[in-house]
């Protein structure tokens, strides 16, 4: 391994990965090129967007500001680890297509990991809570009404563990 | 699951079905392959050296150390990649064409201007290359003005042009001046559109390959036009137009951007091919926003004649269009101004209408294509006057638009629009009924008592849509629509259908789908829509642009299906022993009409055409490949948008409170898609009327240069949008589609500007552009403390 490489283990939806990379690699261009997991798209690398967010130990970070040598012994969630199958879609893409919540996709993994971190945290989100909780993620297509729509329907629908704030109305 | 569409059961069913996307699954599930996601053996990365002043002399490139980094295959400058420069394609007369060289040659014109390329084994060290690649400029003048730049004759953007502007025309529908001498009252202003990027989440890119043996070049593109693409390549590159193939893979958004070739492309082109190495470029955010073309960016002088009672009778329009460095290929600066020009008197009955029309070069980015292009700039300054001319008479806005609008169809504009049908005044009424008017009315009335300022604003519209020849030709317009498509059934029953308009996220993999087993009588998941591959479809001369796939390709589609089922109800009509008139396709089967017996499954005929001879004796040519074409006459759509606002008077921050967007595009294929067009380019609209704009410093330097910057507006700036439809039929066009999807981005603006400017009304402010930042609004406010007027 040459001296400006550096190893790194962390598992990546479930599975155990270890990469060499340049101290100085986002742990998005480790995902896209080193694991052949493109659906963590980037779109700004300025952490302005919020299309390559993915999950690090469960809470969203932006995956194009974090070096992939900070995710040392993490566990990665990214879009492919929420179904991997179109035949097996997770209840929250479920809701994104029968709510029309994408168009051109681009920005789609980014907002589905970000209302899962939403949605795992809590239920019954109203629709201020979910757009400002959506609002560090950009969408140029959709005008976001889909996206909240389908994140109110996968709150209903996504059977989960998630404590309800008024768990008694369910 | 919601991964397939629902099946359909019978003919006629599937056409204006609100069926999810064939295209969702594998979307979601990371399954999308995009540019930066294709990748060839021994790819190498692009990285782009870029000019930092706006207008200089390149003296020298000197990039030894760039070439010595370990990792750097090349770098190449204009001097190693002769070629014949990109030339807008548009036959305006009097148009002066600016050649744009993929590198800069000698001299660079804006800030952000490509002036080398660095290939290496990675896009970082590309960068890290690009860093060491010392350039050595020579300043001269900048031009960031238009204005001054249109009278400037010593600085001059192109050698061979006398002056700096790039076109200048004008003309006068009827008898203009009498108009104005008659009116009752005359309103008279300026509007500035500020200047957008389309910003699609996805940048630009390719991926190039060059095979010296065969000659032949492959690119795989980020483009919304691969048969325009594949023209300028051919151009520029002096190859025959056969030997080059442009692949689409999965498009992150374009929204006008993606339709021009850009330069960018062509040096990745010729790069490749002086190489031999298989050459990918992934635009980045910064180059996205300052190098990809800008839009908009019109100063109009604009003057409204009106009646007595109230009755608009002229308009009179001063159109000054800043083009940046280039008249930008396959586009030209025109599309904004010009086309600026042309839809002067909108949804409205104005006889007589007069234009002036200037475009000018300035040291900014080139402008081009981008949703609406230049129709949002004078549909803006129109509706900002027509609300001042309400003020001046003391009438509702909402009335004084419904006066005034077209009721009668076919209706001729002055500028030689023909609006085939629509529901104009219905879709403001609808408008109005959706946002509740009378109660927003009261609500504001309410609130300016306790210091608390909401506005409304309202904006009906016409798009011109579907284009094609004449389309175009009535907004004056040369336009080359040549699409054909092909359909094709496989001895399954399967159906592919091939066409050169690919989607940037608008669905085609969907409704195109639909409107051919709407024919067939299929289900629409059994149609398999492919536009990715210019050596596998038929032409599509101007790509997904204009608002056209629905009406054009989907019109196209219409027909081939069409004689696809006639040559099926031939060929079954032998088999069945019955007349092909009697024979009804439904549910992938051919029936026989007013017969209960068991029906013929489209698979079993499909086979029989294929490999039964027998047939032929009915049907000598049995193959199940149709090819057609379409260019469609001309059809508009319409619509209204309405929004509230606040105000906060402290610090000139617009919220939007409500809105409400009434669309009619004719028959709709797939209400959902629609929805989604509507939904997204009011989003669009709102970011222009409130926040896009990339200023330019006095040396011509972009003081917009990321997300951080220029600003799209969020989840959290965007309110529920109430959806109305109207359906006024195009009576000209197959099936009766209208094109649809940019009229957001046209009317929004102005609905948001006159909703400030009405929140603002007890200040005695009005509003003279786009974007009302928060500064702006401030500004116009003055002291919060201190209204004019109390009403
Ligand atoms: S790509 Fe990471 S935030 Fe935009
Ligand atoms: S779907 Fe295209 S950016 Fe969100």
């Amino acid at each position: 391994m040459s001296p400006d490489r550096r190893e790194v283990s962390l598992r990546v939806n479930g599975a155990d990965r270890r990469v060499t990379v340049e101290p100085r690699q986002s742990l998005a261009d480790t995902l896209r090129e080193d694991l052949s997991l493109t659906g963590t798209h980037v779109a700004c690398e300025q952490g302005a967007c919020g299309a390559c967010t993915v999950l690090v130990d469960g809470a969203s970070v932006r995956s194009c500001l974090m070096f992939a040598v900070q995710a040392e012994g993490c566990e990665v969630t990214t879009v492919e680890g929420l179904a991997s199958d179109p035949e097996e879609l997770h209840p929250l893409q479920r809701a994104f297509t029968e709510n029309h919540a994408l168009q051109c996709g681009f920005c789609t993994p980014g907002f589905l990991l970000a209302a899962y971190e939403l949605l795992a945290a809590r239920r019954g989100p109203d629709e201020r809570e979910i757009r400002t909780a959506l609002a560090g993620n950009l969408c140029r297509c959709t005008g976001y009404q889909g996206i909240v729509a389908a994140v109110r329907q996968a709150d209903e629908q996504w059977e989960r563990d998630t404590p309800g704030p008024s768990s008694g109305e369910r | 699951m919601g991964s397939r569409p629902p099946r359909v059961t019978s003919s006629g069913s599937a056409l204006g079905a609100r069926l999810t996307r064939r295209e969702d699954p594998r979307l979601l599930v990371g399954a999308g392959r995009y540019l930066a996601d294709v990748t060839v053996p021994g790819v190498t990365h692009a990285c782009f050296v870029r000019s930092p002043h706006a207008h200089a002399a390149i003296v020298a490139v000197d990039s030894a150390a760039a070439r010595a980094l370990p990792g750097v295959r090349a770098v190449l400058t204009a001097d190693d990649l002769p070629h014949r420069p990109l030339l807008d394609a548009v036959a305006v007369p009097d148009l002066r064409k600016t050649p744009q060289p993929a590198l800069a040659a000698g001299r660079v014109r804006f800030a952000g201007e490509a002036v080398a390329v660095v290939l290496a084994e990675s896009r970082a060290v590309a960068e890290d290359a690009a860093d060491l690649v010392r350039v050595v400029y020579e300043q001269v003048p900048v031009l960031t003005d238009p204005e001054a730049a249109r009278t400037e004759r010593t600085t001059r953007l192109c050698d061979d042009l006398p002056t700096n502007v790039v076109y200048e025309g004008g003309r006068e529908h009827g008898d203009v001046d009498a108009a104005f001498a008659r009116a009752a009252h005359v309103l008279s202003g300026r509007f500035t559109t500020g200047r957008f990027v389309a910003a699609p989440m996805e940048g630009r890119g390719c991926l190039a390959s060059y095979d010296r043996a065969d000659d032949r070049l492959t690119v795989h593109s980020s483009t919304q036009s691969p048969h325009l693409l594949r023209r300028k390549l051919a151009a520029c590159l002096d190859m025959p137009e056969g030997r080059i193939r442009v692949l689409v893979p999965d498009v992150g958004g374009g929204f006008g951007q993606k339709i021009p070739a850009s330069p960018e492309e062509v040096a990745v082109a010729l790069a490749a091919r002086a190489t031999g190495l298989p050459v990918k470029w992934v635009e980045d955010r910064r180059e996205n926003i300052t190098a990809a073309p800008h839009s908009k960016d019109q100063i109009i002088d604009m003057e409204l004649a009106v009646a007595a009672d109230g009755t608009f009778e002229a308009i009179r329009a001063r159109i000054l269009g800043d083009s940046g460095a280039y008249s930008y290929n396959s586009a030209s600066t025109l599309i904004e101004s010009y086309l600026s020009a042309g839809l002067l008197p909108g949804p409205y009955r104005i006889r007589d209408v007069a234009w002036q029309v200037t475009a000018v070069l300035t040291n900014k980015t080139p402008i081009s294509a981008y949703r609406g292009v230049g129709w949002t700039a004078s549909h803006s300054a129109r509706e900002v006057l027509i609300d001042r001319a309400a003020r001046l008479l003391g009438r509702d806005p909402v009335d004084l638009r419904r006066q005034n609008l077209v009721r009668e169809f076919p209706h001729t504009s002055p500028t030689g629009m023909v609006y085939d049908s629509g529901s104009f005044v219905e879709s403001l009424d609808t408008a109005a009924e959706l946002i509740d008017y009378p109660g927003l009315r009261e609500r504001q009335r309410v609130a300016r008592e306790t210091g608390r300022y909401i506005g409304i604003g309202v904006s009906p519209y016409v798009e011109p849509s579907g284009w094609g020849t004449e389309g175009a030709a009535q907004s004056s317009w040369s336009f080359s629509s040549h699409d054909s498509v092909r359909i094709t059934m496989e001895p399954s029953a399967e159906v592919t259908v091939a066409v050169g308009t690919p989607s940037q996220g608008q669905g085609h993999a969907t409704s195109l789908a639909q409107v051919v087993a709407e024919v067939l009588g299929v289900d629409p998941a059994e149609v398999t829509v492919l536009a990715n591959d210019t050596a596998a479809v038929p032409m599509s001369t101007a790509g997904t642009r204009a608002s056209r796939t629905a009406a054009v390709t989907g019109g196209a589609l219409t027909l081939a299906a069409q004689d696809l089922r006639d040559k099926l109800a031939a060929i079954a009509a032998g088999l069945l022993d019955r007349d092909p008139g009697e024979l009804v396709f439904a549910d992938g089967h051919v029936h026989v009409r007013g017969d209960s017996g068991p029906a013929l499954p489209l698979g079993a005929l499909a086979q029989r055409a294929y490999f039964d001879p027998a047939v032929r004796a009915a049907v000598p040519e049995p193959d199940l490949v149709v090819t057609r074409f379409y260019d469609p006459p001309a059809t508009y759509s319409n619509g209204c948008v309405m929004v509230a606002v606040e105000v906060d008077p402290w610090t000139g921050g617009v919220t939007v409170i409500d809105a409400a967007a009434v669309e009619d595009c004719g028959t709709m294929i797939n209400p959902l898609i629609v929805e989604g067009q509507v939904l997204g380019a009011f989003a669009q609209g709102v970011g222009g009327a409130l926040y896009e704009h990339i200023p330019f410093d006095a040396d011509g330097l972009p003081l917009a240069t990321s997300f951080a910057d220029y600003l799209l507006p969020t989840a959290a700036e965007i309110p529920p949008v109430r959806l109305g439809h109207h359906c006024s039929p195009s009576p000209l066009t197959v099936n009766g589609v209208k094109g649809m999807g940019e009229s957001g981005v046209i009317s929004t603006p102005a609905a948001v500007a006159n909703a400030v400017a009405d929140a603002l009304v007890p200040f005695g402010a009005e509003v003279d552009r786009t974007p009302l930042t928060p500064e702006y609004v401030a500004g116009l406010i003055g002291d919060p403390d201190r209204p004019q007027s109390s009403s």
